[in-house]
């Protein structure tokens, strides 16, 4: 069975005027499937740099990425999009839920984009079920909801189109204490359920929750 | 492709009403502009056709006066004026080779007249008292009837009624002193306009009898119209006379052929009309720029959006589909409620400019509306083209990070 996610000798220099920064310098980790992980480090280290290359958001300068055995490397915008959409999920500090939407139709937004347009209402029911929002919320905007109430359709939508693994950028970043626990806990629940979860986070408290930590400072894993 | 992206645009629209209605209103001008003015260019055409229809059969043979006198089978002398003339001969020709078509001989002069106790100088017609009924319908006058014989009875245009204040029973005094006699107003022509044969409006008409008589001359023409039967000829009617008086080296005759001064003044015309439809055209294309303005604003405004779409999941060609439906959609609101206005605005420019809105739902320019529709929204289409591929090629890591 392939690892969810495998970095190879991966390295990403930005070329600044000021001189190129290497945000990450041969970085090689693998994540296994069902695994809770937790990616640490201080600013600047190059974990959301990382993050954002196991979304497949940004390409690296060299190395290998494989996302369920498949490498990246190569793959054109599409095939990319196409990978974010099918196999991965995204938890975003900020929520970024769509305002012009309803939490019904937010949630449903990525099985729109799999299918073309058609949508499993049960499925999107499902999965804020799973997340906790009472169902007279359905029909609100985001804007009408709590912090904690938008992150947990945040989670539902990532998970509408069962994807391989959960990224989550500071899921709690946004949410005082009492809701971000209650956040945590919703993610230790869904790792139980067999998810596969890599969050990042400067919040050692939060790192309790997975199994397992990377920590990375300078672009490469700290021994 | 889902149709959430075309939710996603029509939400958008709804939730900016204010820049929506601004970016729709440049459309709305621009489509009316455009339609408006075709509607007035055409209408102008169309105007110009009908009132010139009824003469685009006619040639006209004028002596020409380059020619130096008589020309083949002359026999001509000088006229009363001293001017370059058509010969009994000649007209004897023209009517021989343009039948069954009628050839008029007109004689036509400019004298002094005294109208009342007004001493002016008028320009007189004089045709055969038949022809002078071949060439103004029953239906043109205005008063009275036709000059007969003669006697001294006379015709004359609106204008110089008019102007003169002449009414049927009054007389005209013709030459220095009435040298030439008296002329009876028998009739008052309606008004003629422009028209190839013989101008009326402000002209004495009589008959060549008594011009004949009151000038000393006769078979001494100053023009001759041919009236050709089958309008579509007109053109070889013209070629024969042509070939028939005018060499390279010696042209007796200006010939003119008014379904080609026809085809020039539509010619004109039409160039007006495109003129000013381009003119409506700046005004669309001004819109269109407002729409690709307003819409590269959304795409900065929206940066996040898309990289929250493309970060989930949505292929470039969908965000780009996302603002190409919206300046669809601004675009087909805009120019249908521009089409709609422009029937106001075809209605007020054709009153202003022509009287008249007898044209106003002809097809043409009912097509004219639905091209102005057509472009309008095609317009918006491809000034929303360029926001459209910024925003699809907007990196999804840098739109995800835009604040």
């Amino acid at each position: 069975m392939h690892p969810v996610i495998r970095f190879d000798n991966v390295v990403k220099i930005y070329p600044l005027k000021a001189g190129d920064v290497v945000a990450l310098d041969h970085l090689s980790f693998e994540v296994e499937q069902g695994e809770f992980v937790t990616i640490m480090g201080p600013s600047g280290s190059g974990k959301s740099t990382c993050l954002t290359h196991m979304g497949c958001l940004d390409s690296p300068t060299a190395g290998d990425i494989y996302i369920s055995g498949i490498a990246t490397k190569n793959m054109t915008d599409d095939q990319l999009t196409e990978l974010r959409r099918d196999r991965i999920g995204f938890i975003f500090q900020y929520f970024n839920l769509f305002p012009l939407l309803n939490v019904i139709e937010n949630v449903t937004f990525p099985q729109m984009l799999k299918t073309g347009g058609k949508v499993d209402p049960k499925k999107a029911k499902e999965v804020l079920a799973a997340v906790d929002l009472p169902e007279k919320l359905f029909t609100h905007n985001p804007t009408e909801l709590s912090g904690g109430q938008q992150q947990r359709v945040a989670i539902a939508r990532a998970l509408v189109n069962d994807p391989d693994i959960l990224l989550c950028d500071e899921p709690t970043g946004n949410l005082d204490s009492k809701t971000g626990k209650s956040i945590m806990e919703l993610m230790k629940t869904l790792h139980e359920k067999g998810r596969t979860i890599i969050m990042v986070t400067h919040d050692p408290n939060n790192a309790q929750y997975s199994e397992r930590t990377i920590r990375i400072v300078d672009g490469r894993l700290a021994a | 492709m889902s149709m959430i992206f075309f939710e996603f645009a029509k939400r958008n629209i709804r939730i900016h009403p204010l820049r929506s209605a601004l970016a729709m209103l440049g459309i709305i001008i621009g489509v009316v502009a455009i339609a408006s003015m075709g509607i007035l260019g055409n209408s102008m055409v169309l105007s110009i056709s009908d009132s010139l229809s009824s003469v685009g059969n006619t040639v006209t043979v004028t002596p020409n006066s380059g020619s130096g006198g008589m020309g083949p089978g002359g026999g001509g002398g000088s006229g009363s004026t001293g001017s370059l003339k058509v010969s009994e001969y000649q007209f004897n020709e023209i009517q021989r080779l343009v039948a069954p078509s009628t050839a008029i001989a007109v004689y036509s002069t400019s004298d002094r007249m005294k109208f009342g106790t007004e001493n002016t100088a008028a320009s007189m017609t004089a045709l055969a008292q038949d022809d002078i009924k071949d060439l103004i319908p029953e239906s043109d006058i205005q008063e009275g009837t036709y000059p007969k014989g003669s006697s001294g009875s006379c015709m004359v245009g609106y204008k110089l009624a008019e102007e003169k204040n002449l009414q049927v029973g009054s007389r005209i005094q013709v030459g220095e002193d009435g040298a030439r006699g008296t002329l009876r107003v028998v009739g008052i022509i309606a008004e003629r306009g422009m028209s190839f044969d013989i101008s009326t409006d402000n002209a004495v008409i009589v008959t060549s009898d008594w011009y004949e008589n009151a000038y000393g001359i006769s078979g001494e023409y100053d023009e001759v119209i041919v009236k050709v039967k089958d309008p579509q000829t007109t053109a070889s009617v013209k070629a024969t006379l042509e070939k028939k008086f005018n060499t390279r080296d010696n042209k007796v005759f200006t010939i003119t052929d008014s379904q080609a001064t026809l085809a020039d003044i539509y010619s004109t015309f039409d160039s007006v009309s495109l003129f000013v439809t381009a003119i409506g055209g700046i005004a669309l294309l001004v819109a269109g720029i407002s729409i690709l303005n307003i819409m590269m604003m959304s795409v900065t405004e929206r940066t996040r959006e898309i990289g929250i779409m493309r970060s989930i999941g949505a292929k470039k060609k969908e965000v780009m589909s996302m603002f190409l439906y919206e300046a669809a959609m601004l675009g087909i609101l805009g120019s249908i409620v521009g089409g709609i206005l422009s029937i106001l605005g075809g209605y007020a420019v054709s009153m202003m400019m022509l009287q008249t809105t007898k044209y106003l739902f002809i097809s043409e320019n009912i097509l004219y509306i639905f091209e102005s529709i057509a472009f309008g929204v095609l317009i918006c289409i491809v000034c929303g083209i360029l926001p459209a591929w910024k925003a699809a090629n907007l990196s999804p890591l840098e739109a995800l990070r835009h604040e």
